[in-house]
């Protein structure tokens, strides 16, 4: 499995569109949320009270993580499906014949690298924001309670939707259906929760992005009855992993 | 015994039969050729060969063991597939990295085998740029990579130019001469008739002879390869076109 691992680890280092993709993730990412925490301590004073009440310092700095986890998303999506795209899958499984391991090793390393970038993006989106809201003075340390809870939880919610994003790239094969599915997971999935609340608030308390927003908060949760509670947003993150995954397992046994 | 071997192996897609009950055996020492029209099943078969297909019923042994239960299989078995076996974002060196990596196979290895294919000089060029007759030869140094005893070119000579053809033929040759089991597929008759000492042809995925060149050929003045290919796949050609009567 090491040897496995290993080829893996050389072929996602060897293409340029892994550093493009976290390239665009990072820039996206950390300056949305550094321009919407300009704003806000620009702003500060000539602020509502309900815009003031709704403030949250540290999820108020991930605005960009909205489009941070697009590109960690498809990350994900091309590690598996440019193999089926060009054809090197080909070479892959007649070196490595063992189908499970393969798709094992893919998300192993796909699945570590998101986390560890998602971590980093995290952490420095966090540190810049605070710097920015410390000019209004703000800003909250990161031992503050809850504060490190929730910025960790940031960088695992994006290892996770990489490793989504492996589960739909192996069982679509296919880059652009599978950009388009994780753009309906990640965007579409909300609208339509939305539209059904009138029956019920479930599919809202289940929508991936939802639960990014309650991970990435530190307060004003319990206000909103169609968001999901703290245990139940990692539960989601769980769901997820184990749908994505297992189908891109299943997939991936399978001829092609 | 290091031979590839098929036993009754059979592949279907839905109602269609693409390999049917093929058997046969590839002996080290010389080059076997396999042979057959468009859509006879040829590339089917190697796949099966490789693993990368699953026979309907039937198997394909290398070595006396099922592809899919080797440990190292580059160790085993080199194959030439189609020339887009690869991913055109990454340079030649790091494609045969990580195949070596995969195998546990030294990293030495990775630049013996662009040396020995001529790709020294496109080591560090994304494949994407490579001419098709570049493509072929990184796929014989991938193939070559384990230094296997058991070698697989698939239609090797797509895209070469008549210097790349005359270089891959004695390069088949000689890894033959070395008593190594080499199956070549092709359409190209008259490529066959210099290349190999042994041919299977298929047609409509069956056996249509599993026979010496010389035999094949016979013993008539003029008589061709390609005379004695159209007398055994008359009946499994499936696309013709009509005859043109000047």
């Amino acid at each position: 499995m090491t040897a496995v691992l290993h080829a893996e680890w050389i072929k996602l280092r060897s293409l340029r569109s892994t550093y493009l993709t976290m390239l665009c993730a990072i820039a996206l990412g950390t300056g949305l949320g550094f321009l919407d925490t300009i704003s806000i301590a620009h702003h500060w004073a000539t602020m509502s009270a309900a815009d003031r009440a709704a403030f949250d310092p540290v999820g108020d700095s991930f605005t960009g993580l909205v489009f941070a986890q697009l590109a960690f998303g498809l990350l994900g999506v091309l590690a598996i499906s440019s193999e089926y795209g060009t054809g090197m899958i080909r070479s892959t499984l007649t070196a490595i014949p063992r189908r499970g391991a393969v798709f094992t090793a893919k998300a192993l390393v796909v699945g570590a690298v998101a986390l560890v970038l998602g971590e980093v993006f995290a952490f420095g989106t966090f540190l810049l924001g605070q710097a920015t809201l410390a000019t209004a003075h703000l800003d909250v340390a990161l031992t503050s309670p809850g504060v490190l809870r929730a910025v960790s939880s940031a960088g695992l919610y994006l290892g996770v939707v990489a490793l989504v994003g492996c589960g739909v790239g192996a069982l679509l094969r296919h880059t652009a259906g599978g950009i388009a599915v994780m753009f309906g997971v990640i965007f579409l999935a909300w609208p339509v929760a939305r539209a059904l609340e009138s029956w019920s608030y479930l599919p809202d308390k289940l929508v991936l992005s939802n639960a990014a927003d309650v991970l990435g908060q530190v307060h004003a949760l319990a206000v909103k009855p169609r968001l999901p509670s703290l245990g139940l947003a990692y539960l989601d993150l769980l769901l997820y992993l184990v749908v994505a995954l297992g189908l891109g397992a299943w997939r991936s046994n399978r001829d092609f | 015994m290091l031979m590839i071997e098929a036993q009754e192996l059979t592949k279907r897609y839905g109602s269609t039969v693409a390999i049917d009950r093929l058997s046969f055996q590839v002996r080290p020492g010389r080059v076997t050729g396999l042979l057959g029209p468009n859509g006879a099943g040829k590339s089917t078969t190697i796949r099966m060969v490789l693993g990368l297909d699953t026979p309907t019923r039937g198997r394909a042994l290398v070595g006396g063991r099922p592809y899919r239960s080797l440990p190292h299989p580059l160790r085993d078995v080199g194959a030439l597939l189609d020339a887009a076996a690869v991913h055109g974002g990454m340079r030649a060196v790091q494609h045969l990295s990580w195949l070596a990596a995969s195998n546990k196979l030294p990293r030495a290895r990775v630049g013996e085998v662009l040396g020995l294919t001529g790709l020294d000089a496109a080591a560090g060029r994304r494949i994407r740029g490579f001419s098709l007759g570049m493509r072929q030869r990184l796929g014989i140094a991938a193939a070559l990579l384990g230094d296997p005893p058991i070698l697989i070119f698939d239609e090797p000579v797509n895209g070469l130019d008549p210097e790349g053809i005359a270089w891959i033929r004695g390069l088949i040759q000689a890894l033959a001469a070395e008593g190594r089991t080499i199956l070549v597929s092709s359409h190209l008759m008259s490529e066959m008739a210099l290349t190999a000492d042994h041919l299977l042809i298929i047609g409509q995925g069956r056996l249509l002879a599993d026979a010496g060149i010389h035999e094949l050929v016979g013993p008539a003045e003029g008589a061709t390869l390609e005379d004695a290919y159209f007398r055994l796949t008359r009946d499994a050609v499936e696309y013709r076109g009509t005859e043109v009567n000047r």
